[in-house]
């Protein structure tokens, strides 16, 4: 297995020799065509074009959102609509007074910021927000409509706003074409970079286990508003060109109709491929406007092949011509960079043991007393075991810690501060980690990928994630581990979700450490691995907590493991503590034996 | 109550009622399966087309009934086991895929019936009179049968072994199936009256508004809005949804015209959507 891995990681790096131009190509690619084609073709169709290629910007705006972060923005045609409608304005006011296209930027930065805060609102509410983020932004887009059909004082209403001059210099129907390829060659080479560096990866990251991001402590809906924000000002920078190039904006450049095509374009173009959502906009969209006329049931075959798309090619056209590798494979891409390891920056976790207050916590759910009155405090390094029978309250009251459970009673406490009703990522800053029963990867992307993201956790800071450098980040922790678990660092390049059951619990608990928390909070790390395994297992475990120097809670089933363990063990039954102390103790203590009875031979 | 007031009146509880029997479909579709059917409006366009294609080939109108029942139950079947049954617990990619079936739908009328508007002859237009004044009773009828409808349905979902059997899919499919409930053929099925619900409510709207290809839109988001306001799965959220929706749309028409009353429409879902996305009446 580990040589056939080996062969399969060398293979990878022969086919792609220089990593560092890679993610630039397509853009050339396009830069080269775009120049090619006025020469080739003439003014007109390079007239022509340029309207799909505005379009394919705010495609890929689209494209970035869905493809990458997981949500879909039903609704993009409000910032293009917006952005036009601004730059259109400002395009006519400049006319008249030469200062006012000192405006003409913020056609690009007030939907950005409306998206930014739109965004903000929404994603902070709840994680699950998917398909009503869909409607919000597809409600909003027709509230956008209706404003600016009815607000026709400034917008011309239904007739539009007419008359929008050229920019200084620049002549429609032939120098504009310049400006607008060089927009589009600069999108595609700025998201195909972006997909490449550490922020690609925390996106993809957060599009396949947000909670899982949440509980390294990255402020997922953060990360997400970016994002959205970024897409719309994509959109809003092509309604800006729209409106020169067409030199009329009307409430069409903000209709449902035009967002729905948007995201038609990404489908069929190829949602995970920048350059494929772009071609996406101009091959279907110019076909469109060729063929819609001639050929009754045109649009009756987009419909199909719309249809024909969601269905089988996720990825799209770029996914079937494998252009989707311009992005979409990085666990490829990146195999090389790590040859030379940096040493990553300190961690900003918290250096000790956050002392753990648990005070009469109660949580009910539906009439279930779930957690009833639980009280303990944890302080100073060391493994305590947690036990008790199903049902006891153990996950759960891991869950109320980090945000998964609501607590209808009592107070939480990490270190001196109350987390009660805190979301996971906030508890998670303060050096909490923590491992879930059943282990919690990011299934398609690489094992590689997997330890960055765990060790960027409170080490990514601003412009860090832009840059290539944390892809090389190695700790003497991560070293260790990968020791400890040659297995793990024989399938570094394999995608997460091919790795067996016991590796995944190994993936996830190295993960756990590397963001060097210093209370570990560990659900049956050895569920499912065999007695060598577990062995070995909680050998590692032991070595990781003790090297952190860090408090962490266990909760394990096997008492043999508990007993190996040799710490203070925590017995929970009905959602409350039922004894605390040395298992030795425990296990001579009535209570405990008649909760346990039956249930052991 | 003098005549004005009962006309008021009686036009409020007709625009509820046509509002409850085009999310109907939905509810079922939305609310039971958990399948945001984008072609819902579409299965309503295809309904009051019947009724255009019935009277083009010189039938009574009322064939348009199995027509619509027969096409919308056979294309029902058809997307549920092609589009729908290999995408389910992937949200976005079912939203995206009917989204397709809806513009296709469309394209589809297009092609055969062209852009334009088309209105059918009007069946019933006696009016009838009640107190001071009098009333369609086409209008009275569609009342009616919205409430026989609902009626209907509830009883379904609460009294017969198929609307626990539903229930028990919903609330857990996989013991749902581990307890012999064929879970496959009840979603089919379940899908197919949500879509001939639908068809069906086109039906009888059909004599009241202006049939084009594109009407479907407007139905299918305020049959959403509805849902995701009042909350999915309840008969009480439905009625609540259409009392907020429909009530505050007709609320505010009549005081600040008809664009208002669509704005604040947006506006409310926008909220719900945001700050209360399990409605008013939640399931849970």
């Amino acid at each position: 297995m580990a040589s056939s891995l080996a062969a399969e990681s060398r293979a990878a790096s022969s086919r792609d020799p220089r990593p560092r131009g890679r993610s630039l190509w397509p853009a050339a690619t396009l830069a080269a065509a775009l120049i090619a084609l006025p020469f080739a073709g003439n003014d007109f169709i390079a007239y022509q074009v340029a309207l799909f290629l505005i379009y394919g910007i705010a495609t890929q705006g689209v494209a970035l959102c869905w493809g990458r972060l997981g949500f879909l923005p039903l609704g993009h045609s409000l910032f293009f609509g917006l952005g036009a409608y601004i730059a259109g304005g400002a395009a006519k006011a400049g006319a008249a007074q030469p200062l006012w296209w000192l405006a003409f930027p913020l056609a690009l930065l007030l939907p950005a910021l409306l998206a930014w805060v739109v965004a903000r609102l929404i994603f902070a509410r709840s994680m699950r927000s998917g398909p009503y983020f869909s409607l919000i932004t597809l409600a909003m887009t027709m509230l956008g409509f209706l404003a600016a059909q009815q607000w026709s004082s400034i917008t011309g209403g239904f007739n539009g706003m007419g008359n929008i001059p050229e920019p200084p210099g620049l002549e429609r129907y032939s120098t504009l074409y310049w400006l607008v390829a060089a927009a589009a060659v600069a999108s595609t080479a700025t998201l195909g970079v972006l997909v490449g560096r550490p922020l690609g990866v925390l996106w993809r990251a957060i599009a396949q286990n947000e909670e899982r991001m949440q509980l390294f402590g990255y402020a997922t809906d953060h990360v997400k508003a970016n994002a959205y924000a970024f897409s719309a000002l994509l959109a809003a920078g092509a309604g800006a060109l729209f409106a020169t190039h067409q030199g009329i904006v009307t409430p069409q450049a903000m209709s449902f109709v035009l967002a729905t095509e948007f995201v038609i374009w990404a489908a069929v173009g190829g949602k995970a491929s920048p350059l494929g959502a772009l071609l996406g906009a101009v091959v279907v969209g110019y076909a469109s406007a060729e063929l819609r006329d001639h050929f009754a049931m045109w649009e009756v075959f987009v419909g199909l092949l719309f249809i024909a798309v969601v269905r089988f090619l996720p990825d799209g056209i770029a996914g079937l011509a494998g252009l989707a590798g311009f992005g979409g494979k990085p666990a490829r891409r990146n195999a090389n960079v790590a040859i030379t390891p940096l040493p990553a920056p300190p961690s900003s976790a918290p250096k000790q043991v956050p002392a753990l207050v648990f005070d009469d916590v109660r949580s009910t759910q539906g009439g279930v007393r779930i957690l009833d009155g639980l009280s303990f405090r944890l302080a100073g390094p060391g493994i305590r075991a947690v036990i008790g029978p199903n049902g006891a309250g153990k996950t759960s009251a891991f869950n109320v810690l980090t945000g998964r459970l609501p607590v209808t009673g009592g107070h939480i406490q990490v270190g001196g501060r109350d987390v009660t009703g805190w979301t996971a990522w906030r508890v998670a800053r303060l050096g909490v980690g923590r491992k879930m029963q059943v282990p919690s990867v990011f299934a398609d992307l690489s094992v590689r990928e997997n330890l960055s993201v765990a060790l960027w956790a409170g080490r990514l800071h601003g412009r860090a994630a832009l840059r290539r450098a944390p892809q090389a980040w190695c700790t003497p922790l991560l070293e260790e581990m990968l020791g400890c678990f040659p297995e793990l660092a024989a399938s570094l390049d394999v995608p997460a979700s091919r790795l067996s059951q016991g590796h995944r619990q190994a993936l996830e608990f190295v993960m756990t450490v590397l963001p060097e928390p210093h209370l570990l909070l560990l659900d049956e790390p050895c569920a499912g691995l065999s007695p060598a395994e577990t062995q070995r297992m909680i050998q590692v475990i032991v070595r990781a907590v003790r090297r952190l120097g860090a408090g962490a809670l266990l909760i394990e089933h096997d008492l043999a493991a508990v007993a190996a363990l040799d710490g203070e063990v925590y017995v929970l039954h009905q959602g409350r503590m039922l004894a605390q102390g040395s298992l030795q103790d425990l296990q001579a203590d009535p209570a405990v034996r008649a909760v346990y009875a039956g249930a052991r031979k | 109550m003098d005549g004005g007031t009962l006309l008021h009146a009686l036009n409020l509880v007709y625009e509820l009622s046509t509002l409850a029997l085009t999310t109907l479909g939905l509810a079922v579709v939305f609310g039971l399966l958990g399948v945001m059917n984008m072609a819902h409006g579409e299965f309503v366009m295809i309904g009051a087309y019947s009724v255009v294609a019935v009277q083009q080939w010189g039938l009574p109108t009322l064939a348009a009934f199995p027509l619509a029942i027969a096409v919308c139950a056979a294309l029902g079947w058809v997307v549920e086991r092609w589009l729908i049954r290999p995408l389910y617990r992937r949200p976005f990619d079912t939203l995206l895929a009917t989204w397709a079936l809806a513009m296709l739908m469309r394209k589809v009328v297009e092609a055969i019936w062209g852009k334009g508007f088309r209105n059918v002859d009007d069946a019933l237009t006696v009016a009838v009179p009640i107190g001071n004044t009098s009333y369609p009773a086409y209008r009275l009828g569609l009342i009616a049968l919205t409430i026989v409808l609902l009626a209907a349905l509830v009883f379904w979902y609460r009294r017969s072994s198929a609307g626990l059997r539903v229930r028990a899919m919903t609330g857990n499919p996989m013991l749902a199936q581990a307890l012999g409930i064929d879970t496959q053929r009840l979603a089919s099925r379940t899908f197919i009256v949500g879509v001939v619900l639908a068809g069906a409510a086109g039906v009888m709207l059909a004599p009241l508004i202006r049939i084009e290809p594109g009407i479907g839109v407007d139905y299918l988001l305020d049959a959403f809005f509805v849902l995701v306001v009042g909350g999915l799965g309840t008969l009480g959220g439905l009625a609540g949804g259409v009392g907020v929706i429909g009530g505050s749309q007709a609320l505010v028409s009549s005081l600040f015209g008809q664009t208002s009353g669509y704005a604040v429409v947006l506006v409310i879902s926008i909220l719900f959507l945001w700050l209360k996305p399990d409605g008013i009446f939640a399931r849970r």
